[in-house]
């Protein structure tokens, strides 16, 4: 971390100012915490497994609904003679299918590779050495929180646009933009679903209990809009819902303004939790 | 001849799932043996690895490393 100190000294050069006198929230500060985050990432490998398991997951389903047929016909034991007519796929479902997978398998995988993204570091001492040095508690969670979005954005991508290229090949053309706009909407869950993570990563010391908490919290929240649609449409939970809507729906899905709503407090619900992730590190910056 | 094109077309649409899985399972073959500790005995990962299909690795990923 000398990197951000000495930024931190050539910005300062002329003022002069008194090293401990304020912490600096500067730009390049920033970028430099940035820089590391997404160091650490690619040291861990996350950054690059984590694309490779999403584009897997992603051609994985498209496969397996074209070959249905053939599979049911070879491996389930049906008695001589039975004929199953299986509708042929439509594509826009596969889509909406593949995004169910990744809000299973996809969501897990990545909490579970940023569980330990503040309480790891705190635990190991390394957050103590970074927040010596005069850089901000907000700009530490969110060069943290901006290197998950990057990973998170990117293996979404990467995913589903396998995904829709494998559908288009196999199934039929999907329109782009019910694509982009169901994929938008998974990312706003995605991300929403992360900073949980973030928020539980800096308020509990286990990462694992981080992890658990924050999937639970989705899973809780999914249910509920999926149980009683007519109070929690404002939810964000409600996003997966109607990012599935906005891929099987042609053209742009016409949205209603409860649907609308899910949108806005799914931005300010993250822009809360990252406000209290930032109050919950400040007041407790290092284990001792 | 219509069997054959099937075939092929087949393979082509498999051959980058498979490469993705090795490319998957050789990273994490890799890393298990490089590191010094693994959480469990380092054979069991392997054989999780190697066997585990696509969840082998992930699960090594995620749980087989000690954090240093």
């Amino acid at each position: 971390m000398n990197g951000a100190n000495e930024v931190y000294r050539g910005t300062h050069r002329g003022a002069e100012a008194p090293r401990s006198a304020t912490r600096s929230s500067g730009g390049a500060v920033f970028l430099t915490l940035l820089g590391k985050e997404c160091l650490e990432l690619l040291r861990s490998f996350k950054l690059i497994w984590v694309p490779i398991v999403f584009a897997v997951l992603g051609i994985m389903q498209p496969v397996l609904s074209y070959y249905m047929p053939i599979i049911i016909e070879k491996a389930g034991n049906m008695p001589e003679g039975t004929v199953i007519e299986i509708p042929a796929p439509m594509g826009s479902q596969v889509l909406a299918d593949t995004l169910s997978q990744f809000g299973v398998m996809g969501i897990l995988i990545l909490a579970l590779a940023c569980m330990g993204i503040v309480s790891g570091e705190r635990n190991s001492g390394a957050s103590a050495l970074v927040l010596v040095k005069p850089v901000s508690y907000a700009s530490y969670i969110l060069s943290k929180w901006l290197s998950i979005m990057l990973l998170s954005w990117g293996s979404l991508l990467l995913g589903y646009g396998a995904a829709w290229y494998y559908t288009w090949l196999l199934i039929e053309y999907v329109d782009v933009v019910p694509f982009l706009l169901s994929f938008v909407l998974y990312g706003l869950w995605f991300s929403f679903v992360l900073t949980v993570t973030l928020l539980f990563s800096t308020a509990l010391r286990s990462a694992a209990g981080a992890a658990f908490t924050s999937l639970g919290a989705a899973i809780l929240l999914t249910v509920l809009a999926g149980l009683i649609p007519k109070y929690m449409a404002w939810s964000p939970g409600a996003l997966t819902g109607l990012a599935y809507q906005a891929a099987t729906s042609p053209g742009w899905l016409q949205m209603e303004p409860a649907s609308w709503w899910a949108v806005i407090t799914a931005l300010i619900a993250i822009a809360a939790l990252l406000a209290a992730s930032v109050v919950l590190l400040k007041r407790a910056p290092a284990r001792d | 001849m219509n069997e054959t094109l099937e075939l092929s077309k087949m393979v082509g649409l498999l051959v980058p799932l498979i490469i993705l899985q090795l490319i998957l399972m050789i990273i994490a073959l890799v890393l298990c043996v490089k590191t010094e500790e693994t959480r469990g005995p380092k054979l069991m990962w392997v054989l999780i690895i190697i066997f585990g299909q696509l969840i082998g690795p992930i699960a090594f990923f995620l749980f087989g490393r000690r954090q240093a």
